[in-house]
C-alpha cells in the first residue's frame, strides 16, 4: 500500500511540472496534444499511458494552476483546450526551481557515492 | 493541499454527478484524436481504433484515478456506502422500521432525560460571559448585605441581589398574577445584557425616590402586549401602583432562577412604595436574595472569597442594626464563591438525584434497544453471508465489507436519531408538565436543543452505532469463502448461535432490573399517598389573601377577615370556611423558641412550629380534635390567651400528664402565655416524608396579622365552589388575582418528585421489558426458521405437538430464567443506591422482586407463542424436501 502510494507521488511531481511546461511553452493544448508531446521528448515513447495525463490534470485545474475550455481542433473535433494561468505560471517558476535544486541534491550525491 | 482544492474535492465527493460527464466526453474526445491520428499514418479505422485504445491504456482506470484525485476517496466511499445501505434498507422494510424505531425509542429517551439535566443543570444563562458569573453565598442574604457587597469595585466589576415574588398585575378586575423579580441596581449591567426596545434598569432606578421603573421579559411582551413597540412608557399597574415599563430584557433570558420565569423586573429599592406591607424585606433581618457578581477580569473566583473573608467582618460592623442575633448570625455566615453562570434553581436540589437514575434507567434502555438491533444485525448478516462471500470473493476488502455494513447501522442509528430528537421535544414538553403539577406558577425550561444537547445527541447515535453494529459487522465477514458460498439453508453459522442468546439474556437481566427500579418508586410513591398525613386533602379549596393590600391594618385587618369569613360560610357549596397563617405542605413554616409554663424549654438552636388560625380550621381540614375544645368567635385579641397543641407536642412536652390548663409561650410573644384548651391529632406539615412536628395553633385573631390562607371545606363541584368563592372574595380584594387552588394539588406538588420517577421508571421499565419480549421472541422465530429441518424429521419420526412446543418453550424458559437471576443479582447490587429516594419499603423489597420476576412469565409465554405455534405447523414433507 505504501509502496504504491509513494511511486504515484513520485510521478505526480514530475508529471505536473511536465504538464505546466508543456502549456507554458506551447500555449493552449488538449489532453491528446499534451501526450503526444511526451511521447515526443521521452526517450522510451510507449511508457506512458495517455490516460495516466487525467488524474494530473484534474489535480491542476483544481489548485487553479490551469484552466480547461471546450474547443473545435483544426479537424473539427471538439477537445478540451488547457491553458496555463497567471497562478500557474508563478507556480511553475517556483516548481522548476525546486526541482532543479533536488536534482541537483540527488546528482550531487549520486556521484559522490560512486 | 491549497484550501480551495480540499473544497473542490468535497464538492466533488458529494456531487459525482457533475464531473462525470464532462471526463467522459473528454477521453472519448481523446480516443477520437488518437484515432485519427493513427488513421493519418496509414491504419485502417477499425485498427487505429484498437491501437488508440492501447495507447490510452484503460479507460475505466483512467477514470478511478481522476476520481480519487478529484475527490476524497474515503468521503465518497462513505457516500456511495450510505447510498447502498439506503437501497438494501429499503429492500428490507420491516426490518428497517423495527430496527430505527427501537433506536428512536431508546435515543428519544436518552435525549428527552438529558435535555432536562441539560436544562436544569447545566445550561449557561444567556448572558455576556456566563463562565464569568459567581454566586456569593451558599444561599440568600439580606438586602443590605448586597448593597455593601455591590460597593467592593476592587473584587467585583459588578453584584446584585435578586430575589422573585408574584405580583398582582392589572387594574382592579383583571388582575393577573404574574412572576416577578426584585432587583438592585447593576443587575442587568453586571450581566452585561442589552435591550431589545427601549432601556434596561440601571442604578439610577434603584433609588427609593427614583419614578418606579419596570422591565419586562421579551415572552410577556409578545404574549400581552404583541411585542408592540409603544409598550415603552406605558403605566402597569403593579400591587395597585403605576410602574413605567422602560424597556424589554433580551429574548431567552427570563431571570437568574432557572424554571421560574420573572416575567417583571423592578428595582428593590421602590419595594416599600409598591409593598408597603412588606417594607421590611429591606431590613437586616430579612434573608431572600440571591447575590450574584461578576469578580473583575484579574481576580479569580478564589481569590474573590479569600479577599470577602478578609473584609467581611468589617463589612457586617458597618450595617447599622442592633440586632445582635442578627449580626452575630452574619458574622458566622461564610461567603462561599462559586459558579453562578447557570443561575440558581430549586429543582436542583430536588431533581439532580432523580435525574440522574433516570439518566441511568434510559441508558440501560437504550443498551437493551442496541442489543435487538445488533440481533436484527446478525440474524440479516446469516443471511447475507452468500452476498457477501461473494463480494469477498470478487475482491473486495474485508475492512472494505465491514466499512459498508457499518454504514447500514449508521443510517439506522441517524434515523433513529431524527425520530428520537422528534419523541425527545414531545417527551420534554410532557416531563416538565409533570414537573409542575400542583406547582402555584408553572415550571418554564428552556429545552431548545442547544450545542451541548445536539452534541450528545450525535454521541449517543454514533455509540450505538458502533455498539450495536461493529460486531455483527465483523462477524459478518469473518466466515471463510467456501463454506459461505456453498447452497446450503438449513446451515448455521455456529458464532450467532453463541452471540445471540447472550444478548438475550442480558436484555431480560437489565429490563428486569429497570422494572425492579420501576416497582420499588410506584411502592414508595403508593406508600407515600396512603400515609395518614394527619388531615383530609380530598375537597379543601385554598385561596391566598392579604387584606394589607386592601389598605387595611391592625385591628380593621383583623376585622377585616372575620368579615370574609361570615361571608364565605354561606355560599353555595362550602361546608366550612377558615383561614391560618399557613397550611400544611405550604412550604412555609412559623417557628419559635418555645416556653412551657414560663421556662423555655429548648436548647441551641431547636425551635417549635407554631401556627395561627381561625375558628373551624380543624373541622375545615378534618384533623381530629381529642380533648378540649376548638378555638370559637370568642377567642379574641381581648379575650384571654389560648393555644391548642397536637398529640406530638403533648408527647414531647407532657407525656403522661395533664395537657389542658397548662400555659406555653414563646420568646418575645407580644401576648402572654397561652392556655391550653386543646388538643388535636399531628399532621405531617412539613413534609410527606417528614413525621409530624410538635406544633402549637394560636388564634388568628390574638395575633399581629399578614397574609392568610382562605381554606374552604366544598361539596360538590370543586370549580363551582371556586366560583363561588371568587364572587365573594373579588368585591373585597378587586386588586388580588384571586388563584383558588385545591389542598390535593398542594400534596401532589409535595410528591412532585417521587411522583415523576414512578411515572418515567415504569414507562422506561415498560420499554425495556417490550423489547426484551421482542427480543426474545426473534431469536426464537429464528431458531425455528433455521431448526424447521431438524423439527420436521422429529414430527416425521412421530414427535408430538406438545414436543415440539415444548422445544421452543424450553429455549424460552431457559433463557428467561437466566436473565432473571442475573437480573435479581444486578437489582441486589444496584437499588441499594437509590434506597434515600424509597419510602417504606428495603431496596430488596422481596414482593416486589417477586412481583417483577412473576411478570415475565406471561411476557416469556406471550414471546414464545408465535414460534411455537409455527413450530407446530411445520410440515415434514416440505422441510425435508428443502434439505
Amino acid at each position: 500500500m505504501t509502496n504504491k502510494a509513494s511511486r504515484v507521488e513520485l510521478l505526480q511531481g514530475t508529471l505536473d511540472l511536465i504538464v505546466l511546461r508543456a502549456l507554458s511553452t506551447m500555449g493552449p493544448q488538449h489532453a491528446y496534444g499534451l501526450a503526444a508531446r511526451l511521447e515526443q521528448v521521452a526517450d522510451h515513447p510507449l511508457s506512458l499511458n495517455q490516460g495516466t495525463l487525467y488524474p494530473a490534470l484534474v489535480r491542476l485545474e483544481q489548485k487553479g494552476w490551469i484552466k480547461g475550455a471546450w474547443q473545435t481542433t483544426e479537424n473539427n473535433r471538439e477537445a478540451k483546450y488547457y491553458t496555463i494561468t497567471r497562478t500557474g505560471t508563478r507556480a511553475l517558476e517556483s516548481q522548476t526551481e525546486r526541482w532543479r535544486r533536488l536534482a541537483g541534491l540527488v546528482d550531487k550525491l549520486l556521484l559522490h557515492e560512486s | 493541499m491549497p484550501f480551495r482544492r480540499v473544497l473542490r474535492r468535497l464538492a466533488n465527493a458529494f456531487r459525482p454527478g457533475l464531473a462525470e460527464p464532462d471526463l467522459a466526453r473528454e477521453m472519448a474526445s481523446h480516443l477520437a484524436l488518437l484515432e485519427d491520428d493513427f488513421v493519418r499514418r496509414g491504419m485502417t479505422r477499425k485498427d487505429a481504433q484498437f491501437a488508440a485504445r492501447r495507447a490510452f491504456g484503460g479507460v475505466a482506470l483512467a477514470g478511478d484515478l481522476h476520481r480519487d484525485a478529484r475527490s476524497i476517496v474515503w468521503v465518497d466511499d462513505l457516500r456511495r456506502d450510505l447510498q447502498y445501505a439506503v437501497r438494501t434498507l429499503r429492500q428490507s422494510p420491516g426490518f428497517t422500521v423495527v430496527a430505527v424505531l427501537t433506536l428512536a425509542l431508546g435515543i428519544g429517551a436518552n435525549t428527552t432525560i438529558f435535555g432536562l439535566i441539560d436544562a436544569v443543570l447545566l445550561r449557561w444563562l444567556p448572558v455576556r460571559d456566563a463562565r464569568q458569573i459567581v454566586q456569593i453565598g451558599a444561599s440568600t442574604l439580606p438586602y443590605p448585605v448586597v448593597d455593601s457587597l455591590a460597593n467592593q469595585r476592587d473584587i467585583f466589576a459588578g453584584a446584585f441581589g435578586y430575589g422573585t415574588m408574584s405580583f398582582n398585575v392589572g387594574r382592579p378586575g383583571a388582575v393577573e398574577r404574574t412572576p416577578g423579580a426584585w432587583v438592585s441596581g447593576s443587575y442587568y449591567d453586571t450581566l452585561g445584557l442589552q435591550a431589545v426596545a427601549g432601556r434596561l434598569l440601571s442604578r439610577d432606578d434603584d433609588r427609593p425616590d427614583a419614578p418606579p421603573a419596570a422591565v419586562i421579559t421579551d415572552g410577556y411582551w409578545r404574549r400581552v402586549f404583541g411585542r408592540s413597540p409603544d409598550v415603552i412608557g406605558r403605566r402597569l399597574p403593579v400591587e395597585g401602583v403605576a410602574v413605567t415599563i422602560v424597556g424589554v430584557s433580551p429574548a431567552g433570558f427570563t431571570g437568574m432562577n432557572v424554571g421560574q420565569v420573572a416575567d417583571i423586573t423592578l428595582p428593590v429599592a421602590i419595594l416599600p412604595r409598591v409593598l408597603p406591607e412588606e417594607a421590611s424585606l429591606l431590613n437586616i433581618g430579612n434573608w431572600w436574595m440571591r447575590v450574584f457578581a461578576r469578580p473583575n477580569p484579574d481576580v479569580t473566583p478564589g481569590q474573590a472569597q479569600t479577599r470577602l473573608a478578609v473584609i467581611w467582618p468589617q463589612l457586617v460592623n458597618a450595617i447599622p442594626t442592633t440586632r445582635t442575633n442578627v449580626l452575630r448570625m452574619l458574622h458566622t455566615t461564610r461567603l462561599d464563591v462559586t459558579a453562578g453562570g447557570t443561575g440558581w434553581s430549586f429543582l436542583r436540589q430536588g431533581f439532580r438525584q432523580p435525574l440522574f437514575v433516570l439518566m441511568a434507567a434510559v441508558g440501560v434502555v437504550l443498551l437493551i434497544a442496541c442489543a435487538n438491533v445488533a440481533n436484527l444485525l446478525l440474524v440479516r448478516a446469516a443471511a447475507r453471508e452468500r452476498e457477501i462471500a461473494v463480494r469477498l470473493a470478487i475482491g473486495a476488502s474485508r475492512s472494505r465489507i465491514v466499512r459498508q455494513l457499518f454504514a447500514e447501522s449508521l443510517l439506522l442509528s441517524l434515523l433513529g436519531g431524527a425520530i428520537g430528537v422528534g419523541i425527545a421535544a414531545v417527551g420534554g414538553r410532557l416531563l416538565v408538565d409533570l414537573l409542575s403539577t400542583g406547582a402555584v406558577d408553572a415550571i418554564a425550561l428552556d429545552l431548545a436543543p442547544d450545542w451541548r444537547l445536539l452534541g450528545f445527541t450525535s454521541l449517543v447515535v454514533l455509540g450505538t452505532s458502533m455498539l450495536f453494529g461493529l460486531a455483527p459487522a465483523f462477524r459478518g465477514t469473518a466466515l471463510g469463502l467456501a463454506p459461505a458460498l456453498k447452497q446450503s439453508t438449513s446451515r448455521t453459522s455456529s458464532s450467532r448461535a453463541a452471540v445471540a442468546p447472550a444478548l438475550v439474556v442480558l436484555q431480560v437481566s437489565l429490563s428486569l432490573l429497570l422494572m425492579t427500579g420501576a416497582g420499588l418508586f410506584v411502592q414508595t410513591l403508593k406508600n407515600l399517598r396512603q400515609l395518614d398525613a394527619g388531615f383530609r386533602h380530598e375537597g379543601v379549596l385554598l385561596v391566598n389573601v392579604d387584606g394589607r393590600r386592601a389598605g387595611y391594618r391592625g385591628a380593621a385587618l383583623q376585622t377585616f377577615y372575620e368579615e370574609l369569613i361570615a361571608q364565605l360560610q354561606p355560599a353555595a357549596g362550602v361546608m366550612s370556611a377558615s383561614l391560618s397563617k399557613n397550611t400544611p405542605l405550604n412550604g412555609s413554616r412559623w417557628f419559635e423558641r418555645l416556653v412551657v409554663d414560663g421556662r423555655p424549654v429548648q436548647p441551641g438552636n431547636e425551635s417549635t412550629d407554631f401556627n395561627a388560625v381561625a375558628p373551624r380550621y380543624f373541622e375545615t381540614m378534618r384533623i381530629p380534635l381529642t380533648a378540649g375544645r376548638e378555638f370559637t368567635l370568642r377567642d379574641v385579641a381581648t379575650a384571654p390567651a389560648v393555644a391548642i397543641v397536637d398529640h406530638v407536642f403533648v408527647q414531647r412536652y407532657f407525656p403522661d400528664q395533664q395537657v389542658i390548663g397548662r400555659f406555653v409561650s414563646y420568646a418575645g410573644a407580644r401576648v402572654g402565655p397561652m392556655e391550653i384548651v386543646g388538643v388535636v391529632a399531628s399532621t405531617r406539615s412539613r413534609g410527606v416524608r417528614e413525621p409530624a412536628q410538635p406544633t402549637v395553633y394560636v388564634p388568628f385573631a390574638q395575633q399581629d396579622a399578614g397574609g392568610a390562607t382562605i381554606e374552604v371545606s366544598a361539596a360538590g363541584s370543586l370549580s363551582d365552589v371556586a366560583n363561588a368563592i371568587r364572587a365573594v372574595l373579588r368585591p373585597r380584594l378587586p386588586q388580588a388575582a384571586l388563584r383558588v387552588q385545591t389542598l390535593s394539588a398542594q400534596v401532589d406538588a409535595a410528591l412532585v418528585q417521587e411522583r415523576l420517577l414512578a411515572t418515567l421508571a415504569s414507562a422506561f421499565g415498560v420499554l425495556a421489558l417490550v423489547l426484551a419480549a421482542v427480543g426474545l421472541y426473534g431469536l426464537l422465530a429464528s431458531m425455528v426458521t433455521r431448526r424447521s429441518a431438524e423439527i420436521g424429521i422429529r414430527m416425521a419420526l412421530g414427535a408430538r405437538r406438545a414436543e415440539v412446543v415444548w422445544l421452543v418453550l424450553r429455549q424460552s424458559v431457559r433463557l428467561t430464567s437466566i436473565g432473571i437471576v442475573f437480573g435479581l443479582i444486578a437489582a441486589a447490587a444496584v437499588t441499594r443506591s437509590v434506597q434515600g429516594m424509597l419510602y417504606g419499603l428495603s431496596p430488596v423489597d422481596p414482593v416486589t422482586l417477586l412481583t417483577v420476576s412473576l411478570v415475565f412469565v406471561p411476557v416469556a409465554a406471550l414471546a414464545s407463542y408465535v414460534p411455537a405455534r409455527r413450530a407446530t405447523a411445520v410440515d415434514p414433507l416440505v422441510a425435508l424436501r428443502c434439505e
